[in-house]
């Protein structure tokens, strides 16, 4: 287990790669580590409460998104012999407005449309698209290039991967920092260092 | 909006062919027989066709036009649908059409590439793509993409044919039948209505709604038809075959692959294909919506016309209740307990410019029309009076506001064309549904609608005449 010190220490700030666009307006909570090229927009929510979140590159987290990494429901926060779980998060992911992700492992190319909600038992893999307002919340893992859409999450499978949102990330790269200040970023590589 | 009112708790008693309920909102008045209408009882006549997304018009003339110029089949494929626009074969929703840039070489120089656009129809709610049945891209952004070909169209085709020639046939000697021996009724076969009368095979209803109420004329068309069409059309029957196609082999035992599995709607709006995998399920045309224009069957006039032009809501004809009769509205209701006497607050909202006078009768002992009342009800006997209803009157703050002298244990507010007033009920019946109750409401009507004599009177250009309706309330539960 590890002893009340480190744990303190890990929680202080978020490990923000040189390269990520990230406003000062979100709020991100604990051990975060964002990758380059990634973009979080104000009003973002990122909190690792139960445990580390690693989010990779080329990101596009949008207002009012809401990451957590929370203690499953029956668990008091502050139980012995809890295990804080890693929330991975890969590349090239689009978090719309709004949404609400507790998945604990997303792979890549995800798209999670706006007010979607994935719970914690939840695994994405790649190319997945969840559609507006949809709630998964089934232990399952997500096959790949499938689509969820519709009120009864209805699911079929697409044939290639959503585009990597390359044009979106330049444009927002270049113009959130006219309008907003951002966080500073940490120069160094983007994993977290422990011990 | 419509949940925060609950008009449906209001019902108006219509007297039709069939008595019908229901509330202000859904009902026409018929200014010229000075009755409440509904959707039954009267007649809809279809005005114009357009497409939902592109909202492009295509008149019914321009539509039977198309019709005559191509052939049968393909006529009813691609009348009544849209010639722009494609529904997603797997959700419904309208495709789009996306570009991407791909590299192809130069016509001249087969080594150098340039980028050329490629378009493809997407859908934004499944994200389907053509590219997803094996579609390719095109090079146009519109017109491109065609619906794939019936094996059996031809077949079709003959059948059709043959059958309309039949029923042409069919009517014809009905047609004579009836003039033979009905000469001197000869209206009342020919009225509007046997327009509605079901026809076999869709075909007299674009001959005869171009002539109606004109018998020697309709007769005279369908005989020029039939000297058009000499030719008699002879098809072959089908054939019953004795040897079916087997089921392959591993149908019981190769395991199904869900997403490929197309849903019984998907299949079913594709009538003549039925695809079962989803690769094959192809985006086809979309079909086309109608304006539509209601009609009073018994003075034929016109209640309700829309305009032309698909981009525009308004009317051309609008005589709905709402703003010929006078509403009821439930205000508030207190705690309605069994064979107590409670007092329920309903407003009344006059909607035209005249002051109006409305009396509100209990339903008698043994009334035919009150059948589902459970309470028992006492309104107000004296008469209400209702203001009339001033555009202007939110912004004149320096009107007197006119003088009534109101009854205070009758009405409890008044506000320029609206009162609220009290009624006494008493729920006779302990049981679990909603207490109801009902009254008849009699005020005076204005018809505006009526030819203005050259008056030898000097005033009073129209005469009020009155109107009775019967109107049910649904109180809610009692609660003990």
């Amino acid at each position: 287990m590890a002893d009340p010190n480190t744990k303190q220490m890990s929680q202080k700030s978020a490990n923000i790669a040189a390269g990520a666009v990230v406003c000062v307006e979100s709020e991100i909570r604990g051990d975060v580590t964002i990758g380059p090229r990634t973009v979080v927009h104000p009003k973002a929510r990122i909190i690792a409460e139960a445990g580390p979140i690693i989010i990779g590159e080329g990101n596009l987290i949008e207002e009012q998104a809401l990451i957590i990494n929370s203690y499953p429901e029956n668990i008091m926060p502050d139980t012995e012999g809890v295990e804080p779980k890693t929330m991975t998060i890969g590349i090239n992911n689009v978090f719309e407005v709004g949404c609400v992700s507790q998945a604990l492992k997303i792979g890549d190319n995800n798209v999670i449309e706006s007010k979607a909600d994935l719970g914690k038992n939840v695994i994405l893999t790649s190319g997945c698209i969840v559609g507006a307002c949809c709630q998964v919340n089934t232990c399952e893992v997500i096959p790949e290039n499938t689509v969820i859409y519709g009120s009864n999450c209805m699911r079929r499978v697409q044939t290639e991967r959503p585009q990597p949102q390359t044009l979106q990330l330049d444009f927002l790269m270049k113009i959130l920092p006219n309008y907003h200040h951002m966080k500073k970023t940490v120069k160094g590589t983007s994993t977290p260092v422990r011990n | 909006m419509a949940s925060l009112l609950q008009p449906d708790r209001v019902l108006y008693l219509v007297h039709g062919e069939k008595k019908i309920r229901s509330p202000l909102s859904t009902l026409y008045f018929c200014r010229y027989c000075s009755e409440l209408r509904s959707l039954e009882c009267v007649s809809h006549e279809v005005d114009s066709h357009y497409c939902p997304s592109c909202l492009e018009n295509m008149p019914s003339a321009e539509a039977k036009l198309k019709k005559n110029r191509k052939r049968i089949c393909n006529q009813l494929n691609e009348n009544f649908r849209c010639a722009n626009c494609f529904d997603c074969p797997c959700c419904m929703h309208t495709l789009s059409t996306r570009a991407t840039n791909i590299p192809a070489p130069l016509p001249d120089d087969p080594s150098k590439t340039t980028m050329k656009k490629a378009y493809y129809l997407a859908c934004g709610f499944c994200r389907w793509t053509s590219r997803d049945v094996g579609m390719a891209d095109k090079s146009v952004a519109s017109g491109g993409w065609q619906e794939p070909d019936n094996p059996h169209t031809q077949r079709i085709n003959k059948l059709i044919e043959y059958y309309q020639q039949l029923a042409q046939r069919e009517k014809l000697e009905r047609d004579r039948k009836k003039l033979a021996r009905r000469r001197p009724y000869m209206p009342l076969a020919f009225s509007q209505h046997t327009i509605h009368v079901v026809e076999k095979y869709g075909l007299g209803t674009r001959l005869q709604r171009q002539r109606p109420g004109a018998p020697i004329t309709s007769l005279a068309g369908l005989s020029l038809k039939e000297g058009e069409d000499q030719k008699e059309i002879n098809i072959e029957p089908a054939q019953a075959l004795d040897e079916v196609e087997p089921l392959p082999e591993d149908c019981y035992t190769r395991p199904i692959n869900l997403p490929e599995v197309t849903s019984l709607r998907q299949r079913l709006l594709q009538p003549d294909f039925q695809p079962a995998g989803a690769s094959q399920l192809h985006p086809k045309h979309k079909h086309l919506l109608i304006k539509r224009s209601l009609r009073c069957r018994k003075c034929e006039h016109n209640l309700s016309k829309p305009e032309f032009n698909p981009t525009s809501i308004k009317f051309k004809i609008q005589l709905v209740a709402v703003s010929y009769i006078p509403e009821v509205r439930i205000m508030s209701i207190p705690n309605l307990r069994f064979q107590k006497e409670c007092q329920v607050l309903l407003t009344l909202t006059n909607p035209v410019e005249n002051i109006t006078h409305v009396t509100l009768v209990g339903c008698e002992e043994g009334d035919p029309e009150d059948i589902n009342s459970t309470a028992k009800v006492m309104v107000p006997t004296k008469e209400l009076v209702l203001a009339g209803k001033d555009a202007a009157a939110d912004y004149d703050e320096l009107a007197e506001p006119q003088d009534f002298q109101d009854d205070p244990d009758v009405v409890a507010f008044r506000k320029s064309n609206k009162i609220g007033f009290f009624i006494k009920v008493v729920p006779q019946r302990e049981e679990d549904g909603d207490v109801t109750v009902s009254f008849k409401i009699r005020h005076d009507f204005r018809n505006l609608a009526a030819p203005i004599r050259p008056s030898e009177e000097g005033d009073a250009p129209t005469e009020a005449i009155w109107l009775t309706h019967h109107v049910e309330l649904s109180l809610g539960p009692i609660i003990a």
